[in-house]
């Protein structure tokens, strides 16, 4: 029997495949249906969740402990969020563009120790963690749909042969999608960063009060997102600077994460 | 018995010819009864569109003096006497079933995999049916055509995309908008290809259509036939704000919508998105409008270059379509059960 570690690598390998596959459709102008696509994401997924699954049974907890869990449930969450889209033909295409993204996280992830204690415990540290990490699911995703929208937007108006070929949904919908999910990620960061107050009393506050690297670059964040809930909603900012913006911010989280959580003595004791 | 099948089409005969062979479909039950008089076929049906006459038929003849006997029957009916070369075909199995095959995929199309003969077909089938012309052979064929068209357009491209400036038009539409209910369109200058795009995206829900000609009474009548309202020349800028999908086809000889106008107008829009399609020669739209964000202009080489496109895409799928047919058409003769001794296969014109 395969460990959750061996499960893991199984579904980042599988998740590579597809991104093989992805560089084929995409050079191909996405002119096929992405069924096999999706079929190779569900078995990445299916290995995934045994490894999920397995990792909670065997440590008798939540598997978001520490920085490895976490960064895995990130993907898990995109994966998963997108097979449930990808049913809808219409937006099946995004497979395309979330494997990618959930095989550099995944490779990521395997080069943190896969340390089998937990840094974090307890039912208000669980909620904060999960929520946190479904927020950046929910970004990761809204950061795929822009991309596509910037792809189709770019298609449109100089490759329009290949825009009209390619299985890219239209792009006001590709719009409400990313406007939909920087919307519920920013509500989902709210939620879990509002449970920090409460989870700092059982902390070192001393630690906070000399100001925690990832307790501001989670402030940072947050702020980031603000702007663009506001630019969109407030001020109906559509099209090419909101999706950029959706592509910065989440390339801006995945790139310092794991940098600042090492850098946290809260989050890394 | 053998099924074959005569007729012309847009590929041997001329539209003279076609015409003159043209059968009503008021007159095809009439026309069936005659054959059915002769005996020349056991089973029989008719198809008759505005690109070809043809006749299938169920028949004990040897084939050579069965094309001689149907060719006669046919020129007789239509009251053709001048001489005929190449125009009719005469095709005997396997290829009158590959024919039949071929046709209801919509390959032996002026339009290569269009999907109305498919409708004709069926309608010339139901007829016969209905009076009782068929039988067992020309059920099965027919029953197994509809059966392959259908495989053949889900699993091939042979009728992905669209084949004319005004479907294109369409689809590039569908590329920007969720759905295109809740949209208006604008058509400035009443020419054809606007009208039939107009009509196009309207058929696929478009809200509504505001038309702008230099002759208002031009304006007004288009707008009254598309269900849509007329604006006056000097107005149709005003109308901007509202309006998502613009296609424009005067005969100015100046862009008559430039770059300052459409920034401004996006800058009220806050980034709506807007589809410009530009279908006149010299154009109506300055190309540098495509700079704009969320904006996305088309001029009528852009739209016919993706009509060729498709095309060139459905033609490739050919090969691979002939493929199936063939199949196909070695199961239906392969699975025919073994002929009576007496060499009669089903009663005479579906008399079972």
């Amino acid at each position: 029997m395969l460990t959750d570690r061996q499960f893991f690598e199984l579904a980042v390998f599988v998740y590579g495949v597809s991104l093989l596959y992805s560089v084929f459709l995409l050079r191909q102008g996405l002119r096929r249906d992405t069924w096999v696509n999706y079929f190779v994401l569900l078995a990445g997924f299916g290995a995934h969740t045994v490894a999920v699954l397995q990792r909670g049974v065997e440590q008798h907890r939540c598997p978001i402990g520490n920085l490895y869990e976490v960064t895995s449930f990130i993907i898990w969450t995109i994966a998963g969020a997108y097979l449930v889209m990808g049913l809808w033909g219409r937006v099946r295409s995004f497979g395309a563009f979330v494997a990618p993204v959930v095989f550099g996280v995944g490779v990521f992830a395997l080069l943190v120790p896969p340390d089998s204690a937990a840094n974090y415990r307890g039912g208000l540290v669980s909620a904060h963690v999960a929520l946190i990490a479904l927020a950046y699911g929910a970004f990761g995703l809204g950061s795929i749909a822009a991309a596509m929208y910037l792809v189709q937007d770019r298609n449109l108006k100089l490759h329009k042969l290949r825009a009209a070929l390619s299985f890219l949904p239209p792009i006001q919908r590709l719009e409400a999608i990313m406007s939909g999910l920087l919307s519920a990620g920013f509500a989902l960061l709210t939620a879990g960063l509002a449970f920090a107050p409460m989870l700092a009393k059982q902390q070192d506050v001393v630690a906070l009060l000399r100001g925690d690297p990832k307790i501001m670059w989670s402030a940072l964040v947050w702020l980031i997102y603000l702007a663009l809930v506001v630019l969109r909603w407030g001020f109906r900012q559509h099209g090419k600077r909101l999706a950029w913006g959706a592509v910065a911010s989440f390339t801006f989280v995945m790139l310092t994460f794991w940098g600042f959580n090492l850098l946290s003595p809260i989050h890394n004791p | 018995m053998a099924l074959v099948c005569l007729g012309l089409s847009h590929r041997t005969a001329p539209l003279p010819v076609r015409e003159r062979f043209a059968i009503a479909e008021a007159r095809v039950p009439a026309t069936l009864q005659l054959l059915r008089e002769t005996g020349l076929a056991d089973e029989a049906v008719i198809l008759s569109t505005c690109n070809r006459v043809e006749l299938y038929a169920v028949t004990a003849l040897e084939p050579a003096r069965a094309f001689a006997e149907l060719q006669s029957f046919l020129t007789n009916c239509v009251e053709y006497r001048d001489p005929l070369n190449d125009e009719l075909y005469k095709l005997s199995e396997p290829a009158s079933i590959e024919h039949l095959f071929r046709v209801a995929c919509g390959l032996d199309s002026m339009v290569l995999g269009e999907t109305e003969v498919l409708g004709q077909l069926k309608k010339a089938y139901e007829l016969a049916l209905q009076h009782k012309f068929t039988g067992g052979r020309l059920n099965k064929a027919f029953q197994k055509a509809f059966n392959v068209a259908k495989h053949i357009r889900t699993e091939t491209n042979i009728q992905r995309g669209a084949t004319s400036v005004a479907a294109v038009a369409v689809e590039l539409a569908e590329k920007i908008f969720s759905a295109l209910s809740g949209h208006q369109v604008m058509v400035i200058g009443a020419g054809d290809t606007s009208e039939k795009a107009a009509r196009a995206l309207l058929s696929r829900g478009a809200q509504s259509v505001i038309v702008a000609n230099r002759t208002y009474d031009r304006a007004a009548e288009l707008a009254k036939e598309l269900n849509g309202r007329a604006v006056h020349w000097d107005r149709w800028s005003e109308e901007f704000d509202k309006i998502d999908i613009v296609i424009s086809s005067t005969a100015a000889p100046h862009h008559i919508i430039d770059r300052s106008k459409i920034d401004a107008v996006m800058k009220r829009r806050r980034g709506r998105p807007l589809l410009l399609i530009d279908i006149a020669v010299p154009r109506d739209i300055e190309p540098e409008v495509n700079f704009l964000d969320n904006v996305y202009l088309y001029n009528v080489d852009d739209l016919q270059a993706i009509a060729d496109d498709y095309i060139r895409q459905r033609k490739e799928e050919i090969v691979r379509c002939d493929a199936i047919i063939r199949d196909r058409a070695r199961e239906l003769t392969s699975a025919r059960p073994p002929q009576t001794s007496s060499g009669a296969q089903r009663p005479a014109f579906g008399h079972d």
